[in-house]
């Protein structure tokens, strides 16, 4: 073959190649009320969807900082919403956080969730599709289910718009479930929660007690799962190995598999109990300039109230206890259901300790005690003692604080 | 897209039928398994045998095999070994042999008055010494007792466990209440239409060579560290590794791992789900769809007093799998309050049975992108609507030729859905929701 003709053949090579690339792939975002694409909906929205809610999420890679301050690549979620739909990629890329943006809603809602696959960045090895499973979502369709093999994935470039009427309240969690050893321990894992249509009535409790509450765990009926503050609990933990044969492009360790970065809400003691300022983690992520492990886990209430602890499990690699010192438990709920029998006899219980693997979720509700001065503080930490550690620095690891002020 | 199952229309669900003759998919929709009632007598060979699991591997077990070959295996070792199905006050004799290297016995958690005869005395109870060639005739242990509490069972040599249990032997014992058939318990509120047994194990597939290659006995097993330094391997869910989970029971292919597990069920009907923590780790068993309500523990039901029934049960959408323990669930799915017609029906469609009326007529609320933009799995139908399939891309879909809604159930402990460091397997299989009038064998 000579030149020219070698030239002919890579040109139409190149053209097959490009021809190949799908020409549909587009960021599309589905919210009704939405004139413009970026999930926030316009003006007094859609008639038809009076309670619709819309998120759009990012779904790609980043960096996190461990508390020993050690960085660790992984794959996650960012939070877009608002993003114009020709930025979202741009936006969207590089930017995930540990862990995933919260999503919180209410009984009732329309949830439109826009999920756009924005690629790996640092790794262009991989055409890798994404999905949400919202965990434990009841009598759910297949469909908008996230599980690959069931159902459909989005491929990078594109946007797949999830569906969920919201009907029952709850602690939830929601993750990618494509490639799921590999993308969840990489950190595809977030906080999900529905609010309860009783909340804004008020309801006293105990009876007899004069203390009421408008806020509720669940639809108890009786205000037995009242409370004034509450923090979602995300346990999760990484294994710097597997993280780092991801980012230099390694095979990965399965069976190898050791989490010794373990945290909550994506943050190890002692950064779970930073809220703001020059030493909360983590250094903005040099691309966007957003945190990228924006969550703390320091609980904070006043003498004599009810903190609810929304306690989910999403590592996936072993059982966790966590425990508390100086105060108890009450658990009201187990995944996303309150702790009832059928005929709504109460099986709440007062425990020191809830044991969750992945996947299991908890409603926990901790009185502080009235006698409590401001400045007291409690304790939340695994009893899995090995586990207060951040990798091989022995004080820290999957603690946090409850702080009475 | 074609609607595969209407009411009174033959010609799809005989095609239907057909596709799943052919499909290497499919389980029973009962619990397979030896059956008995009134009286059941078993005779069992410990035997040392083989499994495949699905990365290429084949792992030495020890294994209670079935001398009256049920299972249709040439009478060969089984992991986990013969599951046991009889109804309350039955009479169960097992006359067990050994042609292992060490000694074996049978011990059966839950079971109140096991006497034995034959063998000698062990620390839990009788035990068959070692295969021996020149003792003649072979020594027999028997095991008697009446199976007097409705519920699910393990049974587990009571000899050398912490290897032998390893090394696969153990399994599941059902009793069927004095009720009748269909239901779990002794109480109207424990019926359900399907039942199928999740009995889940792991492997740690180092100590499987150790003994293959060198015995049970060896320095080498023994400096292994093999009990301080476990370190699993292998999760199944009856005996298989995902994907052979999914195959029906007793295929040719398998024949020392009798057992499937892929449930189905219709919508609208009532799943006893039968989890048997078979192994020696803690594993949390999530099962994607709906939630379910655990009814019963240890072969108890969750009841206050006798006569409420299971008045203590709690929902559950991941439900702890511990070692030895035993958790009987009820699961029910009908796709209620999707907000859309799962049907995919126009408004004036006749409602499917079971169907939730307040979606019905109701347009998905969302487009689904381009075929260009999505990645399939071999499960989804090309179509988000119950029984109906929609055109996919040449290769893609094919497991599920009644365009049913599928499930993933799987522990939950992501890291075991591998095969020896090979993505994905393990600890998983799949619930198929089929569609009204879809054959369910």
């Amino acid at each position: 073959m000579n030149k020219r003709g070698f030239h002919k053949w890579l040109l139409l090579l190149a053209l097959l190649l490009f021809a190949a690339v799908p020409a549909t792939a587009v960021v599309n975002v589905q919210c009704p009320g939405d004139t413009n694409g970026d999930a926030v909906i316009n003006g007094s929205g859609d008639p038809a969807h009076p309670n619709a809610q819309c998120m759009h999420l990012a779904a790609g890679d980043g960096f996190v900082t461990m508390a020993d301050g050690y960085p660790q690549y992984m794959f996650g979620f960012a939070d877009i919403t608002g993003t114009p739909p020709k930025k979202a990629l741009d936006v969207g890329t590089l930017a995930a956080t540990f862990p995933a943006p919260p999503i919180t809603l209410d009984e009732g809602d329309e949830f439109f969730l826009s999920l756009t696959n924005v690629g790996m960045l640092m790794r262009p090895d991989l055409f890798d599709p994404h999905t949400v499973h919202w965990h434990g979502f009841p009598e759910a369709a297949s469909v908008f289910d996230g599980v690959p093999d069931s159902s459909i994935s989005i491929n990078m470039g594109s946007t797949l718009t999830y569906y969920y009427n919201v009907v029952e309240p709850g602690t939830y969690m929601y993750h990618c479930h494509v490639e799921a050893t590999e993308h969840m321990q990489m950190g595809m894992l977030g906080n999900l929660y529905v609010r309860p249509a009783q909340d804004g009535t008020t309801l006293e409790y105990p009876a007899g007690s004069g203390k009421t509450y408008n806020k509720f765990a669940y639809n108890d009926g009786d205000g037995s799962t009242g409370y004034d503050v509450d923090f979602p609990i995300q346990i999760g933990s990484f294994d710097s190995a597997f993280h780092d044969a991801s980012l230099t492009v390694q095979p990965l360790p399965f069976a190898m598999m050791r989490d010794n970065y373990p945290m909550l809400n994506g943050r190890g003691y002692p950064d779970t109990v930073q809220v703001a300022g020059p030493d909360a983690p983590p250094e903005a992520n040099p691309v966007s300039g957003n945190s990228t492990q924006p969550e703390s886990s320091l609980v904070t209430a006043a003498p004599g109230q009810r903190v609810l602890l929304r306690i989910s499990n999403l590592n996936v690699t072993r059982f966790y206890t966590l425990q508390t010192l100086g105060v108890s438990m009450q658990v009201v709920g187990k995944d996303a259901s309150i702790h009832r029998g059928p005929d709504g006899k109460d099986l709440y219980y007062m425990t020191n300790s809830v044991v969750l693997g992945g996947g299991e979720s908890l409603d926990a509700i901790i009185e502080i005690p009235e006698s409590a001065t401001a400045g007291t503080t409690y304790f939340l930490y695994t009893s899995n003692l090995n586990y207060l550690s951040n990798n091989e620095e022995d004080f820290g690891g999957m603690m946090t604080e409850i702080r009475v002020n | 897209m074609k609607k595969l199952f209407r009411r009174h229309t033959g010609v799809p669900i005989a095609f239907a039928a057909l596709l799943l003759l052919l499909s290497p998919i499919g389980t029973d929709a009962a619990i397979d398994g030896i059956v008995a009632a009134n009286t059941a007598t078993l005779n069992l060979t410990a035997k040392v045998d083989h499994i495949s699991t699905p990365d290429g591997g084949s792992m030495l077990i020890w294994g209670y095999a079935d001398d009256d070959n049920h299972a249709n295996n040439g009478s060969r070792a089984t992991y986990p070994g013969p599951t046991l199905i009889v109804t309350q006050g039955t009479s169960v004799t097992i006359n067990l042999k050994n042609n292992l290297p060490v000694p074996v016995s049978m011990v059966f958690p839950g079971q109140q008055g096991v006497s034995t005869s034959g063998g000698f005395p062990g620390l839990l109870t009788a035990e068959v010494p070692a295969y021996d060639p020149a003792v003649i005739p072979e020594p027999v242990v028997t095991y008697s007792f009446i199976a007097s509490e409705p519920g699910t069972y393990i049974y587990h040599t009571g000899t050398r466990q912490e290897l032998g249990i390893e090394m696969g032997l153990m399994g599941a014992i059902v009793v069927r209440p004095n009720m009748g058939a269909g239901y779990a318990y002794n109480h109207a509120d424990t019926q359900y239409d399907r039942e199928y047994l999740f009995f889940l194990s792991e492997m740690d597939g180092n100590i499987h060579q150790l003994v293959e290659i060198h015995g049970p006995d060896s320095t080498l097993l023994q400096e292994s560290d093999y009990l301080s330094d476990y370190f699993s391997t292998y999760w199944f869910i009856n005996g298989r590794n995902a994907p052979d989970t999914f195959s029906a029971s007793y295929v040719s292919w398998l024949p020392t791992q009798p057992y499937g597990g892929l449930p189905r069920m219709h919508p609208g009907e009532r799943m006893l789900m039968r989890i048997v923590g078979g192994g020696r780790d803690l594993h949390p068993f999530h099962f994607h769809g709906n939630h379910a309500r655990v009814i019963g523990m240890d072969g108890r039901m969750l009841e206050s007093a006798p006569g409420n029934g299971p008045d203590l049960s709690y929902k559950s959408f991941t439900t702890q799998s511990v070692p030895g323990k035993t958790v009987d669930q009820i699961f029910e799915w009908t796709g209620k309050g999707l907000g859309w017609d799962m049907y995919g029906h126009a408004a004036g469609d006749p409602l499917e049975p079971n169907e939730y009326a307040p979606d019905h007529g109701k347009p998905i609320p969302v487009a689904l992108p381009e075929t260009q933009d999505l990645a399939f799995g071999g499960f989804y139908s090309g179509s988000p609507y119950l029984g109906s399939l929609g055109s996919l891309p040449p290769g893609e879909g094919g497991l599920n030729p009644n365009a049913g809604f599928t499930y993933m159930w799987h522990s939950h402990t992501e890291k075991e859905l591998t095969n020896w460091d090979i993505f994905p397997g393990g600890m998983m299989t799949m619930m198929v929701i089929e569609p009204p009038g879809a054959p369910i064998p």
